[in-house]
C-alpha cells in the first residue's frame, strides 16, 4: 500500500483549518481513500484546488498539486490533463467556484468529455469569504449579501450535466465517507467527464441545512431501483415533486473523451514528445 | 517607366474575394526574386465593407506600404472613390466601365484611367461575377510587364486542393484580362524575373507560429480575436502537419485558454496562448498565477486599437503600459515586441525558450499592422535545436516528503519536477508559498519569494540583445519607435536616402527588461531625437523616460488606426526645426 504522506506538519505549522464540524473534513478522508482505491500509482495523480475552503485542502494533501484561482480549477486541470493524458486528475472546487465563478468553464468542458473528475463541496454558500449566497442556495434565504432573502433561483448542477453530455453524474454526502470514497474511486476509473456533487454541511454559515436536516430528505438511487443508464429516469429522480434528495449515481455513459479524439495524442502523451530538433521543411512550401 | 519598385492595389466589396487576389499578386511579384511587402485594410465585417490589398514589391528590401499607387485595380465604384488621392501623373487605375453606379467622365483622375470590362469578361469565360476580381488581376500582370505563367503556378498551388474546375477558370479569368489588356496598351513596366532568388512570403502571424513551433510549442489556446486570429487557424490547421506534436484548443473563453495554458506548463509542455487587448485583459489574472507560481507561459497580444471593441480590424500601438504592468502585484515578465515577420519568428522562437529557462511570463506584443501584412522572409534553415531548461525528471523529496520546487537560489530559478515523472510533488500555488509551494502567511516566506523571483532579473536583464540601430553619423534626427513602426522608418530612410537626408532608426524589440544603456547611449550621441509611436499618450516615450531619466519632448504621435506612411515621416523629417 502507498503511503499517503501527512508529513505536513514539518513543512506546514498547522493540520486542517476547518471550522469544527466542516463536512471538508469528511471530503478530505473520502478522496485519500478514493484515490487509494483506484490502486493508481501515486505520481499518475495530479489534485487541481479551486480557491475557497474547500480548496485549502491543497496544503493537506501530498499530491503533486494546483491551487488555482478562483473559478479556474477546471480549465488548469484540463490544460494539464492534454498535456499529459496519462495523469488521473482530480479537481476540488466549491459551488460557488464552479457552479459562479467558473460557470462557463464547467458547462462547456463538460460537453467536451474531458477525462477530469470534479468533486464539488457544495455547501450553498461562499464559505471562505464568511457566508455569501452562492448560485445553489435556496431562493429568500438571508445571508451576508443578501438581507432580505436571496432573488434568484438555486442553480440545479445535476439537471444541467445530465441534460449538457456529463458521462457520469452523482451526488453523495459529505459525513458518508465510504460512500463517497467508493464513489470518488468509480469517478476516477470512468473515462471522461465525472462530476460528484457532494452535500456539505457548513455549520457555520449554513446551519440549517444541517446533517439532520438531509438525513430526513436523502434517499438512496439503488435503493428507489434506480437505472444510472437511464437519463430520462435519472431526470425524473432529479425534479423529484416530493422534498426527497436522491443521492447515488444518477447517470454513466461510456463514449470517447476529449484527448481520445484528438489524432495527436493517439500515440502519447503531449509531454513525452521530444521537442530538441524541430523540422519545419514541411510547412515552407506553401509559403513560396 | 524605369523601376525597380511597384505599388499595386486592389479596392472593393469586403467578401468578394479581395485578399485572395492580393496574395495572387503578391505571391507571383515574390516568384519573380522581388521583395514584397503587402497590407490590407478592411472592416470589422464578413461583406458589404469597403477592403484593399495593396503590394508594394521591388527588387531590393521593402519595408512598407505606399501612399502612392502605381496601378489601382478598383473593382466597384468604392475603389475609385476613395483612393483617387493614391494616385500619381503616371498611374494607371482600372474600372469597369459597365457598372451603372460609375460615371468616369465626373472625375478628375491623375494618370490614365482604362475601361476593363471586369465582369462581362469574367462572365465570358463561365466565371461568376466575382471572377472580375481576376479579371482585374490578369489585367495588372500584363501593365507590369509580370510573367502570366508564373500567375498561372501560383494559382495551382493556391486553389490546388480546391480542385481542377476552380484553379482552371481562376486561370481563364486571369488570362483573358491580361489578353485583354494586351489589345489596349502597352505594359508600363517590365518586371524581370531575378534568376535565382527564391523568397518566402509571411504575415507576422505566420512567421509567429513558425518561430513558435520552431521553438518547440506544443500546446496553444485561444478564444478567436482579430488580429490575432490567424494564429489559432494556421495552428489548427497545420497540427496535423508538423513534426512536433502539438495540441490546438480553441477554449470557451480567454479566461480558460489562459488557464490552461498554466495547466499545461505545470504539466511540462511549452505553452502559449493567444488574443488581443480585449482578450487579453480576461488573461491577466492567469498572468500573474504564471508570474507566483514560476510558469512558463507565452502570451501573444496583437494590438488594435482601443479600449474596448475600438477598432477591431486597424492598427495601434496602446497597449505597451498595459502590457508592462498587466496583473496585480509584482513579479518579472518579457515584454518583446518584433518589428517585421523575421525579427517575428526569432522572437518567437526566443519566447519559448526564455519562458522556460525563467520559469516566468512572456508577452509577445504584436500589432495588426504586423500581423496581418506579408514580408519577404528568409528562413536559412528549417531544422531547429532547442535546449530544455529547470525539468527535474528524477527528482528527490527531502524530510517533509515534498520537492523543495521553489527553493531559494542565488539566480532565483530553481528545478521543476514534472507531475507523472518519478515522485517529487510540489503545489503549484496561486497563494504566497514556501519552497514546497505550500501556502504561507509567515513574512520570511512571503519575502524570500518576492526576493527570490526578482533576482531572475539579473540574469533576464543579461539576456537584452542589440536592438535594432541603422545609425548615420550625419544624421539630424535619430528615430526611436519600438515594433512595427520598424518597416515605415525603413522605408522613409529609404527615402529621404535618395535626397542626401539622413536619419538614424533605433527600433526596439526589447521593452521589458528594458534596454537602458542601449537606449541612453543613443540619446547621448544624437542630435535630435523623437520618439515615434502609435499612441496617444507617448508610452514608449514615457518608459524611455522612466528607465533613462531622459524625457523627450519631440514625439510623433499616430493613433487613427491607420500605420505610419513612410511618405509622412519623410515630410515630418523635412519640416522639421530643431
Ligand atoms: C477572482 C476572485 N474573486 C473573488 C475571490 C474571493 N473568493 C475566494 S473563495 C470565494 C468563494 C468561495 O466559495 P466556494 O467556491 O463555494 O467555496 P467554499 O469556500 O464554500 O468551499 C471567493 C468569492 C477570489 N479569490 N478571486
Amino acid at each position: 500500500m502507498q503511503e499517503l504522506v501527512q508529513t505536513k506538519k514539518e513543512v506546514y505549522p498547522y493540520n486542517p483549518t476547518w471550522c469544527p464540524g466542516c463536512g471538508d473534513f469528511a471530503i478530505w478522508a473520502s478522496i485519500k481513500k478514493g484515490i487509494e482505491g483506484t490502486g493508481s500509482p501515486r505520481e499518475k495523480i495530479a489534485i487541481f484546488y479551486d480557491v475557497g475552503c474547500s480548496g485549502d485542502m491543497a496544503d493537506f494533501l501530498a499530491y503533486w498539486g494546483f491551487h488555482t484561482l478562483h473559478g479556474r480549477a477546471l480549465p488548469t486541470a484540463v490544460g494539464a490533463k492534454l498535456a499529459n493524458h496519462d495523469l488521473k486528475v482530480v479537481i476540488v472546487i466549491g459551488d460557488g467556484g464552479c457552479y459562479g465563478e467558473g460557470g462557463t468553464h464547467f458547462l462547456n468542458l463538460m460537453r467536451g468529455n474531458h477525462d477530469i473528475t470534479v468533486i464539488v463541496h457544495n455547501n450553498h454558500r461562499y464559505s471562505l469569504t464568511t457566508g455569501q449566497m452562492s448560485p445553489t442556495t435556496d431562493k429568500g434565504t438571508k445571508t451576508k449579501s443578501t438581507p432580505e432573502g436571496s432573488v434568484e433561483e438555486p442553480l440545479n448542477p445535476i439537471a444541467i450535466s445530465l441534460t449538457n453530455h456529463a458521462s457520469f453524474v452523482a451526488r453523495e454526502f459529505a459525513p458518508d465517507i465510504p460512500r463517497l470514497a467508493q464513489r470518488i474511486t468509480e469517478g476516477i476509473g470512468h473515462i471522461g467527464f465525472s462530476i460528484i456533487d457532494v452535500l456539505q454541511p457548513c455549520p457555520v454559515f449554513n446551519p440549517v441545512q444541517n446533517h439532520e436536516w438531509y438525513r430526513q430528505r436523502m434517499v438512496k438511487l439503488e435503493e428507489l431501483g434506480h437505472n444510472p443508464n437511464d437519463r430520462k429516469a435519472a431526470w425524473n429522480q432529479v425534479m423529484r415533486d416530493d422534498d426527497k434528495l436522491p443521492i447515488g449515481l444518477f447517470f454513466q455513459e461510456s463514449k470517447p473523451a476529449y484527448h481520445e479524439q484528438v489524432s495527436e495524442l493517439s500515440q502519447s502523451p503531449l509531454v513525452n514528445h521530444s521537442i530538441e530538433t524541430v523540422n519545419l521543411s514541411a510547412l515552407i512550401k506553401e509559403f513560396e | 517607366m524605369d523601376r525597380d519598385n511597384i505599388v499595386w492595389k486592389v479596392a472593393g466589396a469586403a467578401g468578394e474575394g479581395i485578399m485572395s487576389t492580393g496574395l495572387l499578386f503578391s505571391k507571383t511579384c515574390a516568384r519573380h526574386g522581388w521583395y514584397i511587402f503587402d497590407y490590407t485594410e478592411y472592416p470589422s465585417l464578413i461583406t458589404g465593407g469597403h477592403n484593399t490589398y495593396q503590394v508594394h514589391a521591388a527588387k531590393h528590401p521593402v519595408f512598407s506600404q505606399n501612399l502612392n499607387v502605381d496601378v489601382l485595380a478598383a473593382i466597384n465604384k468604392d475603389g475609385l472613390d476613395f483612393h483617387l488621392e493614391e494616385l500619381a501623373a503616371n498611374s494607371v487605375v482600372l474600372y469597369d466601365g459597365q457598372d451603372d453606379s460609375i460615371n468616369i467622365s465626373e472625375y478628375r483622375i491623375k494618370g490614365k484611367a482604362i475601361d476593363l470590362p471586369m465582369v462581362e469578361l469574367a462572365r465570358d469565360v463561365g466565371g461568376k461575377e466575382l471572377m472580375g476580381n481576376n479579371v482585374a488581376l490578369g489585367a495588372s500582370i500584363y501593365l507590369f510587364g509580370l510573367d502570366l505563367n508564373l500567375l498561372e503556378e501560383v494559382i495551382s498551388d493556391v486553389f490546388g486542393d480546391k480542385g481542377k474546375e476552380v484553379v482552371d477558370l481562376n486561370k481563364k479569368a486571369a488570362s483573358i484580362g491580361f489578353q485583354y489588356m494586351a489589345q489596349k496598351t502597352r505594359p508600363i513596366l517590365k518586371v524581370e524575373k531575378q534568376p535565382d532568388v527564391k523568397h518566402l512570403t509571411l504575415t507576422g502571424n505566420e512567421a509567429v507560429c513558425l518561430g513558435a513551433l520552431a521553438g518547440g510549442l506544443q500546446f496553444y489556446a485561444a478564444y478567436p480575436m482579430t488580429p490575432s486570429s490567424s494564429v489559432l487557424h494556421y495552428l489548427a490547421a497545420c497540427a496535423k502537419k508538423t513534426p512536433t506534436q502539438i495540441v490546438v484548443k480553441h477554449a470557451e473563453d480567454e479566461i480558460s485558454a489562459a488557464n490552461m495554458a498554466c495547466g499545461a506548463a505545470f504539466a511540462g509542455t511549452r505553452a502559449m496562448v493567444g488574443t488581443s487587448g480585449g482578450g487579453f485583459c480576461y488573461m491577466v489574472e492567469a498572468l500573474g498565477l504564471c508570474g507566483v507560481a514560476e510558469l512558463p507561459v507565452v502570451f501573444f497580444e496583437a494590438m488594435r486599437p482601443g479600449p474596448a471593441l475600438g477598432l477591431p480590424t486597424w492598427t495601434a500601438q496602446g497597449d505597451l503600459n498595459f502590457v508592462l504592468s498587466a496583473s496585480h502585484g509584482e513579479f518579472p515578465r518579457f515584454v518583446l515586441a518584433p518589428g517585421d515577420a523575421q525579427e517575428a519568428f526569432d522572437i518567437a522562437k526566443k519566447s519559448m525558450e526564455l519562458a522556460e529557462k525563467y520559469q516566468t511570463p512572456v508577452i509577445l506584443l504584436s500589432d495588426k499592422y504586423l500581423a496581418e501584412s506579408r514580408h519577404t522572409f528568409k528562413l536559412d534553415q528549417t531544422v531547429f535545436q532547442n535546449a530544455r531548461f529547470g525539468l527535474d525528471f528524477n527528482p528527490q523529496i527531502d524530510d517533509s516528503g515534498f520537492y523543495p520546487r521553489y527553493e531559494l537560489t542565488d539566480t532565483g530559478i530553481s528545478k521543476r519536477s514534472i507531475p507523472g515523472f518519478g515522485w517529487g510533488p510540489h503545489l503549484a500555488n496561486s497563494y504566497t508559498h514556501t519552497k514546497y509551494g505550500l501556502s504561507s502567511e509567515e513574512s520570511s516566506d512571503r519575502k524570500n519569494q518576492v526576493d527570490k523571483r526578482f533576482r531572475k532579473m539579473d540574469l533576464m536583464t543579461g539576456e537584452i540583445p542589440p536592438q535594432f540601430w541603422d545609425v548615420d553619423l550625419d544624421a539630424k534626427i535619430t528615430f526611436i519607435s519600438f515594433g512595427s513602426t520598424k518597416g515605415s522608418l525603413l522605408a522613409a530612410k529609404q527615402i529621404l536616402k535618395k535626397d542626401n537626408i539622413p536619419v538614424s532608426i533605433l527600433n526596439l524589440s526589447w521593452l521589458w527588461p528594458f534596454p537602458k544603456d542601449q537606449v541612453k547611449k543613443v540619446i547621448e550621441s544624437s542630435r535630435n531625437v523623437v520618439v515615434i509611436e502609435g499612441n496617444y499618450l507617448g508610452q514608449l516615450a514615457g518608459l524611455i523616460a522612466q528607465e533613462t531619466g531622459v524625457m523627450i519632448k519631440e514625439r510623433y504621435h499616430r493613433f487613427d488606426g491607420r500605420p505610419f506612411y513612410p511618405e509622412e515621416i519623410v515630410t515630418f523629417v523635412k519640416n522639421f526645426k530643431a
